[in-house]
């Protein structure tokens, strides 16, 4: 007995180091940096959370050594084994506190993520919801699934009831970390957030109509592509991949249901740094994701036909709408599968019956998107000329550009119009198509256009002032 | 002649591309008077900072470095403070985004009641036709205390004064529309003391004595810089 307690007690007190450490270094961030809401509930709750363990370990150290003999390694072993959990959760916290350290107001793009959050209550079933943004060294964007993380906060919480409880409603987003300060490519994070949703509406316990049709959409096509392999085993891989894939679309419109055309241009921009642009990876389906010419056309038959937009940029021009048309006329029997051809046989229920049921779902739960497109058409030609000579868009007589509009308006101006901008500003021939100046001044562009979103949100704050009165602990 | 508030207001109706038209952008007031004077525009402290870092060497030079090595950019959000320590200096800038016309000068004054807490905003008060951009302040606590700063609070008044219409000018790019505050950018100075011939200059440079043979030897390559 003596020897499991010498053991439990050299467990207790490793774990109470790193629970310290959690606890303190969660406690060193609001000190030394600036963070979005999100990230500040989840630096308290992990610091709480620590100091509950500490607590908890300290308790169970004075209880281990004073149980009768008769019942003692029982019970160490139980003490032993919740030491364990409580390492787990904290190892999984301890994944997610650095990069969300790293990803403080000045090294990502604070007033999108504030905005693209505002957004997120927007829709149907995600009141009261949050994201915390995470820096990652791999150039990609990422959701980081949060039911993990609640499911084991769940059973730590069942063990020391006192623990704070994990706040609701919190997603998680990776941004590549060389991305982090830019504006354009981080509307890639429209997508992330779409993962949270989906994963939020799925694992509901009453989930939605447009829920329930498309799981039934999914079990169907599933059923009859286990029919068709006669393999019995492959169930739960075609289960997994036309999961991925529903998510990807699901994500993809719920983005451009929030902000228009951008999302697609921004998703052009980065998957041509990616080099998925390619003629071979262009049509290709991965295990995770639908080729992005699926994507494409998908966004296209948004744009065009699920809402104003494509008439409203009818006259922009940019290459990257021409790539949008150009890919979704690319014909569905010229996608394939990478690796493995056989799922290639889900492709087909995927496109006609599955995805119909994502569109449904989208309009289910998102904004109406014409109110968006008709906000932007309204007032393009006063972003621009803010833009063109250099100057953070506003309006001089009506009222202020939306940042739906602000956000379109500069990406079609960043498209078109930036070797102009270059040339009309830079001395020297040829300035307009040097590279790092072009740089530079997609820089500046950058900075007026996220400029114009943190002034929107002030003055929205003042206005909501104006009108109602000052409201209760409500701070940009 | 100073713009008076109906000159300034009637400038900021203007398109932003009409090179006679003023912005000052976000703007904000439940009436006029609540930002404007007779003659003059209150200006709010913006968000972002540029603190003095501690340096890795005994002087300050301004030079190519200066730009990257002597601060470090912090974020205070509205309703947050910012202390600024006795006899301490930092960057900051305007909340307000400016754009003058090309027949007109501004000019930065700390607003009075900033000044009589002993916090002096601007040094290089002066802004050229055609600037645009969030001003950089050069923020100096002169005082024997600690001061608090407020983004969002008016810390200066804006002055703006006709000159002669100028032609449209290409922009210096290098300090062309910042929205957060700006280090100086300096090249080095044998480069600028070249231009009006002068061709030897003095340099500082850090040197390392290693004990060698019984006696002290002066190595500069293991230490080319500071």
């Amino acid at each position: 007995m003596q020897t499991r307690l010498a053991a439990f007690l050299h467990d207790a007190a490793v774990l109470h180091t790193f629970a310290d450490f959690i606890e303190e270094y969660c406690k060193e961030q609001a000190r030394s940096q600036r963070y979005v809401d999100a990230s500040g509930d989840f630096f308290r709750y992990s610091e709480s959370v620590a100091h509950q363990i500490k607590l908890k370990i300290g308790n169970d150290v004075d209880r281990a050594q004073s149980f009768p003999p008769a019942i003692a390694l029982s019970r160490i072993d139980t003490l032993r084994r919740n030491a364990l959990t409580f390492k787990g959760y904290l190892r999984l916290l301890h994944t997610l506190i650095k990069p969300a350290a790293d990803a403080h107001t000045l090294s990502i793009p604070a007033p999108l993520v504030k905005l693209a959050c505002e957004h997120l209550k927007q829709i149907e079933g995600m009141d009261g919801s949050k994201v915390v943004v995470l820096l990652t060294p791999q150039l990609m964007y990422f959701q980081r699934p949060h039911s993990h993380v609640k499911q084991q906060a769940a059973i730590v919480g069942r063990l020391i009831p006192q623990a704070e409880k994990f706040p609701a409603r919190l997603g998680f987003i990776e941004l590549p970390y060389s991305q982090g300060p830019g504006f354009f490519t981080n509307l890639a994070i429209y997508h992330e957030m779409g993962h949270f949703v989906y994963e939020e509406l799925s694992s509901s316990p009453s989930p939605s109509a447009g829920i329930r049709a498309l799981q039934r959409a999914t079990h169907k096509s599933v059923t009859e592509f286990v029919k068709l392999e006669r393999k019995p085993q492959v169930r739960k891989l075609a289960e997994k991949i036309l999961d991925s894939w529903t998510q990807e679309i699901f994500c993809d419109l719920l983005a451009l249901y929030l902000v228009g055309p951008a999302f697609s241009f921004a998703l052009v921009e980065i998957f041509a740094l990616l080099g998925s642009l390619s003629r071979g990876k262009r049509t290709t389906f991965s295990q995770e994701h639908p080729a992005p010419a699926c994507r494409f056309a998908e966004h296209l038959r948004f744009l065009r036909d699920a809402s104003t937009w494509w008439t409203a940029i009818a006259h922009i021009e940019p290459q990257q709408k021409k790539l949008l048309a150009e890919f979704a006329t690319i014909p569905r029997e010229r996608y394939r599968v990478d690796g493995d051809d056989a799922p290639k046989a889900l492709i087909d229920p995927f496109l006609d019956s599955i995805i119909p049921r994502i569109r449904e779902l989208v309009r289910e739960i998102a904004p109406d998107p014409k109110l968006a497109a008709a906000r932007f058409d309204k007032t393009l030609v006063t972003i621009e000329d803010c833009l063109s000579v250099g100057v953070v868009p506003h309006s001089s007589t009506g009222s202020p550009p939306e940042p739906v509009s602000i956000i379109n308006s500069a990406f079609c101006f960043y498209l078109t119009s930036l070797p102009d901008m270059v040339g009309r500003f830079e001395e020297g021939p040829g300035a307009s198509a040097n590279a790092e100046k072009r740089s530079k001044w997609t820089r500046k562009l950058e900075d007026w256009t996220m400029k114009a979103i943190e002034d929107s949100q002030v003055r929205t704050q003042f206005e909501r002032m104006e009108r109602d009165g000052p409201q209760q602990g409500r701070n940009s | 002649m100073v713009l008076n508030r109906e000159e300034i207001l009637e400038r900021m109706r203007r398109p932003a591309s009409d090179r006679l038209g003023l912005v000052i952008t976000p703007l904000l007031r439940q009436k006029e008077s609540d930002v404007f004077d007779a003659d003059s525009v209150d200006l709010r402290l913006g968000c972002y900072f540029l603190l003095p870092k501690t340096l890795d060497q005994p002087f300050f030079s301004p030079d190519k470095t200066s730009a990257t090595s002597l601060h470090v950019r912090v974020h205070v959000p509205l309703g947050e403070f910012l202390v600024v320590p006795a006899h301490q200096t930092i960057l900051g800038a305007t909340l307000e985004f400016i754009k003058l016309p090309s027949d007109v000068s501004g000019e930065v004054l700390t607003k009075s009641s900033v000044a009589r807490t002993f916090i002096v905003v601007e040094t290089a008060p002066w802004i050229h036709p055609q600037y645009r951009g969030c001003l950089t302040l050069e923020i100096a606590n002169v005082s024997n205390t600690p001061v608090l700063l407020y983004p969002g609070r008016f810390i200066c008044q804006l002055i703006l004064m006709h000159t002669a219409d100028s032609p449209e000018e290409k922009p210096d790019p290098s300090y062309f529309g910042p929205v957060y505050p700006e280090a100086p950018k300096f090249r080095d100075p044998q480069d600028d003391l070249l231009k009006i011939g002068v061709t030897k200059v003095s340099r500082l440079k850090k040197t390392r004595v290693n004990w060698k043979n019984g006696k002290w030897v002066e190595s500069q390559s293991e230490v080319d810089k500071w």
